[in-house]
């Protein structure tokens, strides 16, 4: 078992494998949305940025889904 | 010039030191194209026209259903089986004479989208579909015009503007996918449509004004559960495969 640290994801705090990738979290959490939003402390991340995006603890994720309903 | 009447009609709003009169006749000057006649076209149309925008127009490919009108607060029970860009047009006439309007009752796609762009300066998103605004997306960085964004779904829902070649695009945002199915119409409440649509009118406000847009390189989310809005800046893609390429600037 992989050191944990404690992160922020969605407002609530979570403990994730140290070093993980967002692209990792984002299966960790079943994000797999396609239109998936990432937000790594506040900036918005690309999607081809998941993959080298590592955290560090008191990091804050969010993962925002599209409304595209109108 | 205003007549009299039109003085009179915008007068609280020509009370405003960013509008005046100068805006006034901007906006009697703008031309819009409001993409859906749903929800949060509901609230455009009505909100743009009363401003005294001087040309809409309104697309749809639907008719009016019972299923609509719990939100889409621009047709009515007696409205049921019409095309919305009819039933749209005539509350939009008789709320603003002032307000030239072109009601067209079709699929806005890849095929018709930059010609039913051609005379607007605004597009005015009020689809409800990722593939519908991806279409608009490409039109906008074509025709340089910019999108007003705007999406709901259940309690929340999301409005950025994207200014062809300066900000950040739909695609930076959601990247073109192979075609999947379109997933079912999510549950939506009135009030949604209502705040991101006002949003938006806004922004389309600022831009035919001439003023900076407010969210340009910006997405803002507003949830209904915490009541809280949040904004999170979004750069240009670099490796956007829309708005990266020169071709999509250009008529083909």
């Amino acid at each position: 078992m992989n050191a944990a640290i404690r992160i922020t994801v969605n407002g609530l705090p979570e403990n994730v494998p140290l070093s993980a990738t967002l692209a990792e979290l984002i299966i960790l959490f079943q994000e797999m949305d396609r239109d998936l939003i990432v937000e790594h402390n506040g900036r918005f991340v690309f999607p081809q940025g998941y993959a080298s995006t590592r955290v560090a603890p008191n990091d804050r994720v969010e993962f925002i889904h599209p409304n595209f309903g109108g | 010039m205003l007549t009299e009447e039109e003085a009179r009609r915008y007068s609280r709003q020509i009370a405003l030191p960013e509008i005046g009169v100068e805006g006034q006749l901007r906006l009697a000057a703008g031309r819009v194209m409001v993409a859906g006649l749903g929800g949060l076209g509901s609230i455009a149309a009505y909100y743009l026209a009363a401003a005294g925008v001087g040309y809409l127009k309104l697309i749809d490919r639907d008719r009016v259903t019972l299923e609509n009108l719990n939100r889409q607060i621009l047709h009515t029970t007696f409205d049921l089986e019409r095309p919305k860009p009819e039933s749209a047009a005539e509350k939009v006439g008789r709320l603003n004479p002032h307000c030239r309007i072109e009601a067209v009752h079709t699929t806005i796609e890849e095929g018709n989208a930059a010609a039913l762009l051609a005379d607007c300066a605004v597009i005015f998103d009020a689809t409800d579909n990722r593939e519908a605004r991806q279409v608009l997306n490409r039109a906008s960085l074509q025709r340089h015009v910019p999108f007003v964004f705007g999406g709901i779904s259940g309690w929340e829902g999301m409005a950025s503007t994207f200014i062809p070649g300066s900000s950040a695009c739909f695609s930076c945002l959601f990247p073109p996918q192979a075609e999947t199915t379109e997933p079912a119409p999510p549950p939506v409440l009135g009030p949604i449509a209502g705040i991101v649509a006002s949003i938006q009118c806004l922004e389309t406000f600022r831009l035919l004004i001439g003023a900076l847009p407010q969210l340009a390189g910006r997405l803002l989310r507003f949830s209904g559960l915490t009541m809280e809005f949040r904004t999170l800046q979004i750069d240009r893609n670099p490796g956007c495969p829309v708005c990266g390429d020169p071709q999509c600037y250009s008529t083909p």
